[in-house]
């Protein structure tokens, strides 16, 4: 009963963040957007990176008129007057914050609403493009969505922040869903990783919170287990870069238990730059390169809620 | 369920199923090695080099116990609790089970240090979702014994019904000898053109007489005739 329901849903928000700056969110977001508007799915790109938008810009598209920033402004009354129909059939974009400087981060009535209004849109995928960064509103959008996807390169610099940044989303969500003071202030602490009651992983957190108490841990126990963030390694150049992923894989089931799902990679290529530089979308610029071969792959994956295995590899 | 690392058995160490066969465990293992290797850039803003160490021995000490069947046995007997509890095997993947701890045609095998077996169902993998028993694993160090001498030539029919005879899959073989399946499709098909050269044959032959525990030096010859014959069709 609950898979039909499931099935029938129609609407899927997936948010795409990473943590790091410059690591190919928008990018990936943008050609995720094409794709799934080439299969016929009405796809709306929301650009929720709202301190330095720029998803218009992998679209191809101007500097836009109407913004999020007129809408969080209330200077529009509805989300639908902020949408911009694009060249692409079954692709729209509501475009990033430009002039308001405060909406960079904008406050919880503001995000509410945004969310609120996303909710009642048609469209088959909604896609949040990130910012970087781990800051809440980040966060919160991550959470929200249906499927929270992670962009990482394969460089230390970027899977640090990717770390922190499934840290930070998995005890904000935590959080949201305790309510006892002591244990909230507990996760606090837990996040300081240099804390002084020994608190290293996930796991050492659930287990003292449940000798505090225990329905509350058996709580956090299945929060572990249905916080299923995907992952896509950007910027692959090597097979060892591929199998970051499953390192990445590995890695969190063993640290904080829980199952990030790989659901592809995108190979390096200098057609991304030169697509980027023509402000043209890299898969209608070059649609029988090797990255956008593996957009589609991803694409394919996130549809059929399929992920990368080890045989793919060898 | 929440596991620490130190908590986690062999199995879910090397992301292997417990009824991973020995080649399974191997490619796992090699995988899981180059994961937690000390400059691994995935690694090192979660684990400190003191976890890695620890966790890179753990996985040594796993895969050294699970790659003996012996130790694999023995080691399986102190996690019957864990292993009861698994789900029933997924249909597609008819894996050979190579570490059932018991084999009712083979009591020398079982380990003498333990208690009282009880039935060897109670942890043998759950096979009630298979739709025919599953066969029983090959069993590395048969007994080789001279070949039945009331067959006049082992022609690849005959090492078929030998095999069947011993209830073992082609899988199973493979698994032991380490031959691929197609190879010994092809001896038991008697496909001469796709198999390699007599001196390579002549050692697929041998290892397969011994997976079926049989003095290979016979077998291989009446089959090695059989091929020069195909290969040197008599002159007319």
């Amino acid at each position: 009963m609950i898979e039909l329901q499931e099935a029938l849903r129609k609407k899927e928000i997936w948010a795409i963040g990473g943590g790091k700056g410059g690591i190919g969110k928008s990018l990936i977001t943008g050609n995720i957007g094409i794709t799934l508007a080439r299969l016929k799915k009405k796809v709306l790109l929301v650009d929720a990176d709202l301190g330095g938008a720029n998803l218009h810009t992998t679209l191809g598209i101007g500097v836009p008129e109407m913004t999020l920033s007129d809408f969080l402004n209330r200077r529009v009354e509805t989300i639908q007057e902020v949408i911009i129909k694009t060249a692409i059939p079954n692709l729209s974009l509501i475009s990033g914050a430009q002039d308001f400087l405060d909406a960079a981060n904008p406050n919880f009535a503001q995000k509410t609403r945004l969310l609120r209004h996303l909710e009642t849109l048609d469209a088959d995928y909604i896609l949040l493009d990130l910012g970087a960064g781990t800051s809440f509103n980040i966060l919160d959008f991550f959470l929200f969505s249906d499927h929270g996807i992670l962009v990482v390169l394969p460089e230390p610099t970027a899977i640090e922040n990717a770390y922190r940044f499934i840290k930070s989303a998995f005890y904000r969500r935590f959080k949201k869903v305790v309510t006892n003071q002591n244990v909230k202030d507990l996760i606090d602490a837990a996040m300081d990783q240099k804390n002084s009651m020994g608190i290293r992983t996930p796991v050492d957190l659930i287990e003292r919170v449940k000798s505090m108490e225990k329905e509350v841990g058996e709580i956090l126990e299945l929060e572990v287990s249905t916080f299923r963030p995907k992952l896509i390694v950007n910027q692959v150049r090597t097979k060892n870069d591929v199998q970051i992923g499953f390192s990445m894989k590995s890695a969190c089931q063993k640290y904080f238990g829980i199952n990030l799902e790989y659901l592809g990679y995108v190979e390096y290529d200098d057609c991304v730059w030169q697509s980027i530089r023509s402000k043209r979308p890299l898969v209608i610029e070059y649609p029988y390169s090797r990255p956008a071969r593996c957009i589609e792959r991803v694409v394919h994956n996130l549809l059929r809620k399929e992920q990368m295995t080890l045989s793919m590899l060898y | 369920m929440l596991k620490k690392i130190e908590d986690l058995n062999y199995y879910e160490l090397l992301e292997v199923s417990p009824r991973a066969t020995s080649q399974e465990i191997h490619k796992a293992y090699e995988r899981i090695r180059k994961i937690y290797d000390p400059n691994s850039i995935a690694l090192y803003s979660l684990f400190s080099p003191d976890e890695t160490e620890k966790i890179r021995q753990r996985v040594e000490e796993a895969y050294r116990t699970l790659i003996y069947e012996e130790n694999r046995r023995m080691y399986d007997l102190s996690l019957r609790d864990y292993l009861d509890e698994l789900p029933p095997q997924e249909q597609p993947p008819a894996r050979p089970v190579s570490a059932t701890p018991v084999q009712p045609s083979h009591p020398s095998s079982v380990p003498p240090a333990s208690p009282p077996m009880p039935s060897p169902a109670a942890y043998a993998a759950p096979a009630p979702a298979a739709p025919a028993p599953v066969p029983p694993p090959p069993v590395a160090a048969l007994p080789v014994q001279p070949p039945p001498q009331d067959i006049a030539e082992f022609s690849g029919t005959v090492l078929r019904m030998l095999r069947e005879q011993r209830g073992m899959t082609i899988q199973n073989v493979a698994d032991t000898t380490k031959l691929s399946a197609r190879y010994l499709e092809c001896i038991e098909e008697e496909n001469f053109a796709k198999l390699p050269a007599r001196p390579y044959l002549r050692g697929f032959l041998v290892n397969y007489a011994k997976a079926l525990g049989y003095e290979p030096d016979r077998i291989a010859a009446d089959f090695l005739k059989r091929y020069d014959a195909f290969k040197n069709p008599p002159k007319k």
